[in-house]
């Protein structure tokens, strides 16, 4: 697509909200950075400019401002975040796709905290019921999108959602992270995702990854 | 928000709360800050856009680079390539924002969808289609028959508001006219 289009992220000032933002930097995307502490996210921007000096980067400190003027919003905020953000950014989501990212982990990182007939990207959906929600960007830690290919080998990048032209885009958005894209299916596979990730993080904990550890799938 | 999408629905056909609910589910608000594209070409075009706030213009650009001004879109108009929305061939006109705009936008899916489960928006999309064909034909009419100066006087009484946000040479455009020209044209018009 020649008409570029632009990407809130809110929450731009975390660690995966910041990773996200550098990864995509090098497409034709307008980056809309939002985030409650401007000054962190200026920082985030400036860095970006500096590597790419060609990207599209602007700040916000107003989520609803920043997803009225996007085109593809992602939520890079914990799931206990998730309510508010949507309650902000309702109005403005309609028909618009949301990325959901977050995975609901409990505080000891050894269970979720969601019902195990739902995921994070089901109750972000339930909350805007009239945007078309995806999960990506959920099995890769933040280190991940600077080093996609990890051991000569490119990370997998999972998605799940239930409009196929949003998963088309949302694809789009990982292929130009780096990582490669596997549609997992509907929206209800996203519990099955964040499960994955739950249970990476405790081998991260337990194998001392540091961090940089990702999913691939090998086949015939 | 949609303030001015509402009042002009209501003005061709009168909704109800509840039905102005369901078709608000369908569209989608979007900002476009001056300069920025909605649509260029070569792109599919996805989407009608009502401007709510701002001006739009939808333009072609031939061999040589000229820009030529298809459609101007203000507060309360209707602008898209329409040819390439209804088709789904690539778009052959640029559409970008001359002002900062806020948009409500209806996607190809949900466009469709309203067509066939709710009459009243059929009734509207007709009555908007048949109001932008008229306006099509007048345009057509006075390039292939009147004279230059006739064409600004009525494209200055029919757009006032038009003249006092668009600067000259993009007006000098959509009349099909250079620049110098409109002005020539202008001088004669005010010393008469």
């Amino acid at each position: 697509m020649k008409t570029m289009q632009t990407i809130a992220i809110i929450g731009a000032s975390g660690n995966m909200g910041s990773a996200i933002p550098r990864g995509l930097a090098k497409g034709n995307y307008r980056l809309l950075l939002c985030a409650n502490d401007l000054d962190k996210v200026q920082t985030v921007a400036e860095e970006i400019k500096s590597s790419h000096p060609g990207a599209e980067v602007a700040v916000s400190d107003c989520s609803r401002d920043a997803s009225w003027e996007a085109d593809i919003i992602i939520a890079a905020v914990p799931y206990s975040a998730e309510r508010e953000v949507a309650e902000k950014i309702k109005a403005v989501a309609n028909q618009k796709i949301v990325i959901s990212i977050a995975n609901p982990l409990n505080d000891t990182y050894d269970g979720l905290v969601t019902a195990p007939d739902t995921s994070a990207a089901e109750e972000l959906q339930k909350l805007l019921p009239n945007a078309k929600v995806v999960k990506a960007f959920n099995t890769t830690f933040a280190a991940d999108f600077a080093t996609p290919v990890i051991d000569g080998k490119q990370a997998d990048a999972f998605v799940a959602g239930d409009d196929q032209e949003a998963l088309q885009t949302v694809v789009e958005l990982v292929e130009t992270v780096g990582f490669n894209p596997i549609v997992a299916g509907s929206l209800a596979v996203s519990g099955t995702l964040e499960r994955m990730q739950l249970l990476l993080i405790q081998l991260n904990m337990k194998n001392g990854y540091n961090w940089l550890a990702d999913w691939k799938i090998l086949h015939h | 928000m949609y303030t001015l999408y509402f009042q002009h629905f209501n003005s061709k056909v009168r909704l109800t709360e509840e039905e102005q609910e369901l078709i608000k589910s369908y569209l989608t608000l979007k900002k476009l800050r001056k300069k920025q594209y909605l649509l260029q070409e070569g792109d599919v075009c996805k989407v009608i856009a009502f401007v709510e706030k701002g001006a739009l213009r939808a333009y072609s650009v031939d061999e040589n680079s000229n820009e030529h001004i298809i459609q101007f879109g203000l507060e309360g108009w209707t602008i898209s390539d329409l040819y390439s929305f209804l088709t789904g061939e690539p778009a052959t006109y640029n559409i970008d924002a001359l002002e900062d705009s806020e948009l409500v936008l209806i996607s190809k899916s949900a466009h469709e969808e309203l067509l066939q489960t709710m009459p009243k928006y059929e009734t509207f999309t007709r009555l908007n289609i048949t109001g932008a064909y008229l306006a099509m034909q007048r345009r057509l009419t006075s390039i292939i028959s009147a004279s230059v100066e006739e064409r600004y006087q009525d494209f200055i009484n029919l757009y006032p508001h038009i003249v006092q946000r668009v600067p000259q040479h993009m007006i000098a455009s959509y009349m099909g006219l250079t620049p110098e020209t409109l002005s020539r044209i202008r001088k004669r018009i005010s010393s008469k």
